[in-house]
């Protein structure tokens, strides 16, 4: 028990998506144009998340993994390729479910959801699971079953939400403040989330 | 559209896909399978590279780290936490502790490079602990009185480049290692790496990486764990 | 001779400056910033991009025809998964400490805006010597600025270059200290920052 908890509250401030290993930064800059549809993007990656993450966890360990469906036989150097298949499938079936009973959202999030199947934070999320599961059990970061991967999945989400509506929060704010031209826009994006980045670290070592 | 494209029929998706991963599987696999033995061959390099720095053999290039693996190494073998064998290993060996890992290590299969340097029998034993943002590890080389440290190496996943990364990094850092005692009078492990301020007793405990609390902190409680599990083997 | 026609030099150097795809449109952010700290990892990741993003462009481009336009993504998708497997095996096979210095951002190339951007944006419209052209450019656009992060990382941060020591001994002796924020995340986002201001301020000062 003790391990989900520090799994899930190192996964949204120490291991964060944004500030510790820029995951999904396109998007995240694209979007952040204000809280609101940064709240929606927030929440459809965590939501994607927590899908992809645990299948693609059953997948590692019960296919890819060594020895796993023929003795001997290592297929691990298919994962990049089954970890993207799957992501984009169910991407496109969250897209297809948030345009049938949210259309509204749809509207907000436009070319956005399909772009979470490129979104790096996706991907990344199962590639840093699949090392995970090599790590040793004590480890704060030890995912050792599908629920330890869906905690992680959903830590992470939490984390990215929270990084994109935060600077979403600032950008609007930040439409009244005097930024030399050159500097407007994306510039002075990158230097708030650097500086919000300085700040996260603070939680670095966490341990509860 | 007025007329259908015969990329667009439903028939030729089906088979164009089809297609497409059986080519894809295949030219991985061969991939894979063609480049499979170079990389074993250099992650093996690598762990030979980590153990022969701890016996202070640095700054050799491939070749010679595995020659010299071969010369120096007499056995890898697999102990139990009570000291007792359960497999001998081989000169230069790669099939036996040396295929150990972190987890064996935490069930009690503990690995043993029973060195020979210049004629001097030397012990190396891997650890494997925490650091601040994640896995730490090390090799550290014993006497043959299982009790004075000869050399040691440390490595880390991810800890700061300039602060934590330096338990990797500074040789110099390693270096202090050397000589230090291990054990007290009835087998408890003393050996510990403290704030300068803290330490008390130079002959086993070791300075702590200048702003690396928690990096330093973690290389304690690897070293205080490690040589516990080590204590029955060594001090027979 | 065609090779040096005007179309492919235009196509070849309006990613390097103009439209670099990190500093312009915001692509491929993800992965510029966490291997930067270091000179020789940017440099790899930089070859390795552009060699990716030049044949993926190609082969998509061969086969622009071919494609059903309803699964295009997927078989972009698989294309590129299929490139980036080949190179993170070929890297572990002879490069191996670089590898392990990537870790999972290797597979983030997948993921990579840069890629599809470029995939959808040119490749399916262009021959594949412009193709081609495009994705070497847009490849080494991406590596120039992960060079000149790397670089001001590591050389404010560890005084080294590429592992050799820049800064003389003399500065240290007078007080001089590696800055060890620089090899942080979070100087990354700050350091790509001023870039985007110094470049904009450049290329665009001539605008209204």
């Amino acid at each position: 028990m003790d391990h989900i908890i520090t799994l899930f509250f190192r996964s949204i401030f120490v291991d964060n998506m944004i500030f510790a290993f820029f995951l999904g930064m396109c998007s995240y800059l694209a979007v952040s144009k204000n809280v609101k549809t940064s709240i929606g993007l927030g929440l459809a990656v965590t939501f994607v998340l927590c899908v992809t993450v645990p299948v693609n966890y059953l997948l590692q360990t019960l296919v890819l993994g060594p020895d796993c469906l023929i003795k001997g036989v290592d297929l691990s150097y298919l994962a990049f390729i089954l970890f993207i298949a799957v992501i984009a499938s169910i991407v496109q079936l969250v897209e297809m479910v948030v345009e049938r009973f949210s259309p509204a959202l749809y509207g907000a999030l436009g070319i956005f959801l399909p772009l979470i199947a490129v979104n790096c934070a996706i991907m990344g999320a199962s590639l840093f699971m699949q090392q995970r599961i090599g790590l040793d059990p004590s480890s704060p970061q030890y995912i050792g079953s599908i629920l330890d991967a869906l905690v992680y999945a959903l830590g992470s989400g939490i984390g990215w939400t929270l990084a994109i509506v935060s600077l979403g929060a600032i950008r609007e704010k930040m439409a009244y403040s005097d930024v030399p031209k050159p500097l407007q826009g994306l510039g002075i994006s990158f230097i708030v989330v650097g500086l919000m980045a300085l700040a996260m670290m603070c939680f670095s070592g966490l341990k509860l | 559209m007025s007329k259908k494209k015969l990329t667009d029929s439903n028939s030729y998706i089906i088979i164009y896909s089809c297609l497409m991963v059986v080519i894809v599987a295949f030219l991985l696999a061969f991939v894979s399978s063609s480049l499979k033995p170079a990389q074993d061959v250099n992650v093996a390099l690598d762990k030979k590279k980590q153990i022969l720095a701890a016996l202070n053999i640095r700054h050799l290039d491939n070749k010679q780290s595995a020659a010299k693996y071969n010369e120096v190494v007499e056995a890898d073998a697999i102990i139990n936490i009570d000291g007792n064998y359960i497999e001998k290993g081989t000169q230069g060996g790669e099939k036996a502790g040396f295929r150990l890992n972190s987890a064996d290590y935490k069930n009690g299969k503990l690995a043993v490079y029973e060195c020979n340097v210049g004629g001097e029998r030397k012990y190396v034993v891997p650890v494997f602990g925490q650091g601040l943002w994640g896995p730490i590890w090390g090799y550290i080389a014993v006497n043959a009185d299982g009790n004075t440290i000869y050399g040691a190496y440390f490595s880390h996943e991810g800890e700061t480049a300039g602060l934590g990364a330096e338990i990797k990094d500074s040789q110099t850092w390693q270096e202090q290692f050397a000589g230090k005692t291990i054990y007290d009078a009835v087998g408890k492990t003393i050996l510990k790496v403290l704030k300068k301020s803290e330490v008390r007793n130079p002959q086993s405990e070791v300075d702590a990486v200048t702003g690396a609390t928690l990096t330093s902190v973690g290389v304690s409680d690897m070293l205080q764990e490690g040589f516990s599990k080590y204590q029955k083997y060594l001090r027979k | 001779m065609a090779f040096f026609s005007n179309r492919i030099k235009e196509v070849f150097l309006s990613p390097l400056n103009i439209l670099n795809p990190v500093l312009v449109q915001v692509l491929g952010i993800c992965s510029a910033l966490a291997v930067t700290s270091q000179l020789k990892p940017a440099i790899v990741m930089g070859i390795a991009v552009t060699i990716i993003t030049a044949f993926s462009n190609l082969i998509i481009s061969v086969l622009r025809t071919t494609i059903p336009t309803r699964i295009r993504i997927v078989v972009q998708l698989v294309v590129v998964a299929a490139l980036v497997t080949i190179v993170s095996q070929v890297l572990k096979a002879f490069a191996y400490d670089v590898s392990v210095q990537l870790s999972v951002y290797v597979g983030l190339i997948i993921t990579n805006c840069i890629l599809m951007g470029r995939l959808e944006a040119f490749a399916m419209q262009n021959t594949p010597l412009q193709s081609f052209v495009d994705g070497a450019a847009n490849g080494l656009g991406y590596g120039m600025i992960l060079v000149i992060v790397g670089g001001i990382r590591e050389l404010l941060g560890r005084g080294t270059l590429l592992g050799y020591q820049i800064i003389p001994d003399v500065a240290y002796e007078h007080g001089y200290l590696n800055n060890g924020t620089m090899t942080m995340p979070a100087m990354a986002l700050i350091v790509i920052g001023i870039i985007i201001w110094v470049h904009r301020a450049y290329f665009y000062k001539n605008d209204k």
